[in-house]
C-alpha cells in the first residue's frame, strides 16, 4: 500500500502537485488526468529525482522520501520512463542484469534476468544490443527490467506510447501478469484508456497537481469530473 | 604588507579592468539568456579585430579605422557563427554548444598565430589617443582609457538592463531564455532576435578586445583568455543577473590588480579569475541536487 | 518462438524451458579471435619493425603519440563513455609529468614503480577535485575543470617543473647545468624508450578495456545516456563518475611520467591551458566512444604536426583544422559529445569541402 499525503512540488513559480492526497492499495493502479495535471512530476518524487515542497509518502509502512534515490531500487522501487530508457550500448540482458547487480538483489542473477526477459515475452537474443531492437522490444526490455527480482513498487509511465496496436496488446497483457507473477504494487500512467481499464482494477486522477477522483477504473472513467478535466477529449475507445 | 599609496594606483586600474570585464560579461549573459550559448569565443574574436587593427595602424590608417574595423570583424564573424552554427546546434545541450565555440576560438587561434607570428622579441602594442590625455586624483594618475573602459562598462550595464526591460526586442530576448518553442509560438521572430543578441555580443566583444589590448597587451594567447574573466563574473551572476554580472566583474578586476603589489602573491593573480569563477560555479552547485534538467531561468 | 498474442496458460510452464536452453553471456567468437590477431600482429610490428624504419626524428614523434593517446585515452573515457566534459586534463598531465620528474630526481627508483606513484598521486588529486566538481553537471562540469587547470597552469608558471633542485618543488632557478630527467635503464636509447612508451600505453588500453567489460563500464553506459534512467536501475552515479575521473587521472598521470623521460627537460609553457581544449578537439575528431579513437587522437595530436613540419607547412593549420573538427563532429553527432562511430580523415577531409561548400545547416540532423 502507498499512502500519499498532501503532496507538494513547487518550483520556480509553477506547482505541479497541489497537496496530493491518494491511497493506492494493492494490485494495478492506473492514475490518468490531461496533460501537465502532475503525472509524470509524481513519479519523480517516488523515483527521488524530485524533492517535494511539502507532504510525505508511505509506502509498505515506510518513509519512501527519506531514502536518496539510488537506494529506492534496492528497496524495490522500479520504474519505466515516458521516452523509453533501455541502454542502447548494452546488449538485452546487461540492461536487465544491470539492475539486479545494482539494486544488490542477491540470488540467482542469471536466472531471474532470463526469467524477466520471458515473462515480457521478449523476442530477442539476450545477448543483442538494444540499440539494434525495435522500439516495442525496448520497451519490452524497460519493463522487463521494472519486473527483475521481486519488487515492491513498478511504475510504469505512459508504456504504450507510440507504440501500434499489437504490441499495445501484448503490452496490456505482460502488465496484467505483473501483480501475480512480481507481487509489485503497479501505478500505471497512460492516456490509453482502454490499457488503463483492461489493466488497472482502480484508478486515481489528477488534474492541476491534485487528486481529482478515485476508486474503481470503470466508473472513475465514466466520471463527469474526469471526463471534464480531459475537456471532452477522452479517448474511451 | 604594502603600503595603502602602493594600492592607490592599481584600484585605478583594477576598476578599469573591471569595467571592461563586466561590459564582457554583459554581452555574455545576454547572448546566453537568448540562445543559450555561452560564447566562449568572445575572447578570440576581440583578439583577432585587436590584431587587424594593430595591422592597418601598422600600414598607417589612421586610428579610429582601425578600430571600427576590429569591432566590425568581431560584429561581423560572431553573427556569422551565430547564424550558421546556431541553427544546427539550437535542440542541443548547453554543453555541446559552448564546445562549439570552443571549435571557433581554436580556428581563431590557429589564425592568429599564422598570420601573426609572435617571433622573438618583437611584441605588440596598442596605444589609443585617450592614452595620453587624463588627470589627477589626489596621487594617482587616471587615463582617458581607464575612465571611458569604466564608464563604458557602467553605461552598457545600465542600457542592457533598460534595454532588456523596456524595449521589446529585450523582452522577447527574456522570453526565449524561458522557453524557445513557446515563444516561437507566440509569434515572436526568434531567429532576428537571436541575430539580434549574437550582433550586440560580437559588438561588445570588439569593444572588449580595443579596450583590453591597450589595457593589457596586444597578445593572441593573453587576449583570448581574458574572456575567462569576463566568464567568471558571468557565473557569479550564474548567466542570469546583468547587475551583478557588473559588481562581480568589477570585483574581479579590482582583486586582480590589487594583488600585483603583494610581493607574495603578485606572480599567481593571474589565477584570479579561474579561482573566483570556480568558487561561483561551487555555490552555484549548491542549490543542486535536482536530477532533472530545468530551463535556461533557473540556471 | 511465439512472444506475443498468446493465452494465459503460455505463460507459467513455457519460460522455464525457454530459459534453460537460450544461451546466456556470448562466448569469444571467431571475430573477436580474429580481432585480437590482428591487433597482437600490429603491435608486434609497432614495437619491433617500426622504430628500425623510422628516422630518429619520427621515432620521437612516435613516442609523442604514444604519451598523447594515454592522454587522449583518459579523457575518452570521461567524455565518450560517461559523457563528463574535462576542459583540464593537459593540466593532469602536467601534474603526472611533475611528480614524476620530482620522484626521478629525488629517489632512485626503478621507472615503474615511479610511473605507479605518478599515476597514484594524479588519480588521488583528481578525486580530490571531483568530489565537490562532480555535484556540478555538463556544462557548468566542463567549466570547472577549465578554470581549475587554468589556475594549476598559473601556478605551475611560478612553481616550474623540478630540474633536480632542492626543496620539495625540487626547483633551483639559478642552475646553470640542468640534468636531464633520466629515463629506465633498459630503454635510455630512444627506439628503446618509445617501445616502453608503447607497452605502457598497451597496458592503460587494457586498463580501460577491463574497465569497460565489467561493472563500472556497464554502469557508465547507463549514466551517459540517461542519468533518471541509472539512478532509478539503483547506480550510485556520482560514484561511478568519481570513478571515471579517477581512472582518467590515473592514466593521464602515468601518461605524465612517460612524457617526463621522453622530453627529458620540463617547462611550464608546454602545457598552456588551451591545449586542454585542443585536446578535447583531437579526441572528438578521433571518436571518443571507441579505444581506436584515443590511438587516432594521439596521431594527429603528436604525428601530423611533426610531417607538417617536415614538410614545411605550420603546425597552426592544425589547430584551424582542429578547430573545424570540433564543428563538424557537434554539427553531425547523432547524439550528445559521444559519438560512436570513429571519425577518420577521410571524413574529415570531406567535411572540410563541405564546410567550405557552405552545407545548409537543415542537411545535418539534428540532435
Amino acid at each position: 500500500m502507498i499512502e500519499v499525503s498532501d503532496l507538494t512540488v513547487r518550483f520556480g513559480g509553477v506547482t505541479s502537485l497541489d497537496g496530493m492526497s491518494v491511497t493506492f492499495e494493492a494490485g494495478t493502479c492506473g492514475l490518468i488526468g490531461p496533460n501537465g495535471a502532475g503525472k509524470t512530476t509524481f513519479f519523480n518524487v517516488l523515483s527521488g529525482f524530485v524533492r517535494p515542497t511539502a507532504g510525505k509518502v508511505r509506502a509498505f509502512g515506510e518513509d519512501l522520501l527519506s531514502l536518496v534515490h539510488y537506494r529506492r531500487a534496492r528497496w524495490g522501487v522500479r520504474r519505466t520512463f515516458q521516452t523509453e530508457q533501455a541502454i542502447e550500448d548494452l546488449s538485452v540482458f546487461d540492461n536487465v542484469a544491470m539492475i539486479h547487480e545494482h539494486a544488490r538483489l542477491g540470488g540467482a542473477r542469471r536466472q531471474d534476468v532470463l526469467e524477466a526477459i520471458s515473462f515480457v515475452g521478449l523476442d530477442a537474443d539476450p545477448s543483442a544490443r538494444v540499440a539494434t531492437l525495435a522500439a516495442g522490444q525496448r520497451r519490452l526490455v524497460e519493463v522487463a527490467r521494472a519486473v527483475v527480482g521481486r519488487p515492491k513498487l513498478v511504475l510504469l509511465d505512459e508504456p504504450a506510447a507510440g507504440l501500434p496496436d499489437q504490441e499495445t496488446e501484448h503490452l496490456s497483457e505482460v502488465i496484467r501478469r505483473i501483480p501475480e507473477q512480481a507481487g509489485a504494487l503497479t501505478i500505471l500512467v497512460d492516456h490509453d484508456m482502454s490499457l488503463v481499464s483492461a489493466c488497472c482494477q482502480t484508478t486515481a486522477v489528477l488534474d492541476f497537481g491534485k487528486l481529482v477522483a478515485s476508486g474503481p477504473t470503470a466508473e472513475v472513467l465514466r466520471d463527469e469530473r474526469v471526463i471534464r478535466a480531459y475537456l471532452g477529449t477522452a479517448d474511451v475507445q | 604588507m604594502p603600503s595603502w599609496q602602493d594600492f592607490e594606483p592599481f584600484i585605478v586600474s583594477g576598476l578599469a579592468l573591471g569595467g571592461v570585464y563586466a561590459l564582457s560579461g554583459v554581452g555574455m549573459v545576454v547572448l546566453y539568456q537568448a540562445t543559450g550559448v555561452v560564447y566562449l569565443a568572445f575572447g578570440a574574436v576581440g583578439a583577432m579585430g585587436a590584431l587587424i587593427a594593430w595591422s592597418l595602424i601598422n600600414a598607417h590608417a589612421p586610428g579610429w579605422v582601425g578600430w571600427l574595423v576590429c569591432v566590425a570583424f568581431a560584429a561581423l564573424v560572431t553573427l556569422a557563427y551565430g547564424m550558421v552554427f546556431g541553427p544546427a546546434l539550437a535542440k542541443r545541450d548547453p554543453l555541446v554548444k559552448a564546445v562549439a565555440t570552443l571549435g571557433l576560438t581554436l580556428v581563431l587561434f590557429g589564425l592568429m598565430d599564422l598570420l601573426w607570428t609572435t617571433s622573438g622579441g618583437q611584441s605588440r602594442a596598442i596605444t589609443l589617443p585617450t592614452d595620453n590625455g587624463g588627470f589627477m586624483i589626489g596621487q594617482i594618475q587616471v587615463t582617458w582609457t581607464q575612465v571611458i573602459s569604466l564608464a563604458l562598462g557602467i553605461v552598457i550595464t545600465v542600457v542592457t538592463v533598460v534595454f532588456l526591460r523596456l524595449t521589446k526586442l529585450g523582452t522577447a530576448m527574456r522570453a526565449m531564455a524561458n522557453d524557445r518553442e513557446i515563444t516561437a509560438t507566440l509569434g515572436v521572430p526568434v531567429r532576428r532576435v537571436e541575430a539580434a543578441a549574437w550582433l550586440g555580443c560580437g559588438i561588445l566583444a570588439g569593444l572588449a578586445g580595443v579596450l583590453l589590448a591597450d589595457l593589457v597587451a596586444l597578445d593572441a594567447t593573453t587576449l583570448t583568455f581574458l574572456v575567462i574573466s569576463s566568464l567568471a563574473a558571468a557565473l557569479i551572476a550564474r548567466l542570469r543577473s546583468i547587475t551583478i554580472t557588473f559588481a562581480a566583474a568589477i570585483v574581479i578586476g579590482l582583486v586582480h590588480d590589487l594583488l600585483t603589489p603583494i610581493q607574495s602573491l603578485s606572480n599567481y593573480r593571474d589565477a584570479t579569475p579561474f579561482v573566483l569563477a570556480a568558487i561561483a560555479l561551487l555555490a552555484l552547485s549548491s542549490g543542486g541536487g535536482q536530477v532533472l534538467t530545468r530551463s535556461r531561468e533557473e540556471a | 518462438m511465439a512472444a506475443s498474442g498468446g493465452s494465459a496458460a503460455a505463460d507459467t510452464e513455457v519460460p522455464a524451458t525457454r530459459a534453460r536452453q537460450r544461451p546466456t553471456l556470448p562466448r569469444p567468437g571467431t571475430g573477436t579471435l580474429v580481432r585480437a590477431a590482428v591487433i597482437a600482429a600490429l603491435l608486434l610490428f609497432v614495437l619491433f619493425a617500426l622504430p628500425q624504419l623510422m628516422s630518429l626524428y619520427y621515432v620521437d614523434a612516435m613516442t609523442q603519440v604514444a604519451v598523447w593517446s594515454m592522454a587522449a585515452l583518459g579523457l575518452g573515457v570521461l567524455v565518450g563513455r560517461v559523457g563528463l566534459v574535462s576542459l583540464g586534463q593537459v593540466a593532469v598531465l602536467a601534474i603526472g609529468a611533475w611528480v614524476a620528474a620530482r620522484l626521478l630526481f629525488a629517489t632512485a627508483q626503478p621507472y615503474p614503480l615511479v610511473l605507479l606513484e605518478a599515476g597514484l598521486i594524479t588519480m588521488l588529486l583528481g578525486t580530490l577535485i571531483g568530489l565537490p566538481a562532480l555535484r556540478l553537471r555538463g556544462l557548468y562540469l566542463a567549466l570547472i575543470t577549465l578554470m581549475l587547470a587554468g589556475a594549476l597552469t598559473v601556478v605551475l608558471a611560478t612553481t616550474n617543473f623540478p630540474n633536480g633542485g632542492p626543496g620539495f618543488l625540487g626547483y633551483n632557478g639559478s642552475q646553470v647545468h640542468i640534468p636531464p630527467i633520466r629515463r629506465p635503464s633498459i630503454a635510455a636509447s630512444d627506439p628503446a624508450y618509445f617501445r616502453y612508451a608503447v607497452v605502457v600505453a598497451v597496458l592503460m588500453f587494457l586498463l580501460v578495456f577491463a574497465h569497460i567489460r565489467t561493472r563500472p563500464g556497464r554502469a557508465w553506459a547507463a549514466v551517459r545516456q540517461s542519468e533518471p534512467a541509472a539512478l532509478a536501475a539503483g547506480i550510485n552515479t556520482w560514484f561511478y563518475k568519481l570513478w571515471a575521473f579517477a581512472l582518467a587521472s590515473f592514466i593521464t598521470g602515468v601518461a605524465g611520467g612517460v612524457l617526463a623521460g621522453a622530453n627529458h627537460y620540463l617547462y611550464s609553457l608546454n602545457f598552456p591551458t588551451y591545449y586542454s581544449i585542443t585536446l578535447l578537439a583531437v579526441v572528438l575528431m578521433g571518436g571518443a566512444y571507441s579505444l581506436w579513437g584515443a590511438v587516432i587522437a594521439g596521431l594527429l595530436w603528436a604525428l601530423l604536426p611533426s610531417l607538417l613540419q617536415n614538410w614545411g607547412v605550420s603546425a597552426d593549420w592544425l589547430t584551424i583544422l582542429f578547430g573545424v573538427g570540433v564543428l563538424q563532429v557537434l554539427t553531425t553527432a547523432p547524439r550528445g559529445l559521444a559519438d560512436q562511430v570513429p571519425k577518420d580523415l577521410a571524413r574529415l577531409g570531406r567535411a572540410a569541402r563541405g564546410l567550405a561548400r557552405k552545407r545548409a545547416p537543415s542537411e545535418s540532423s539534428a540532435g
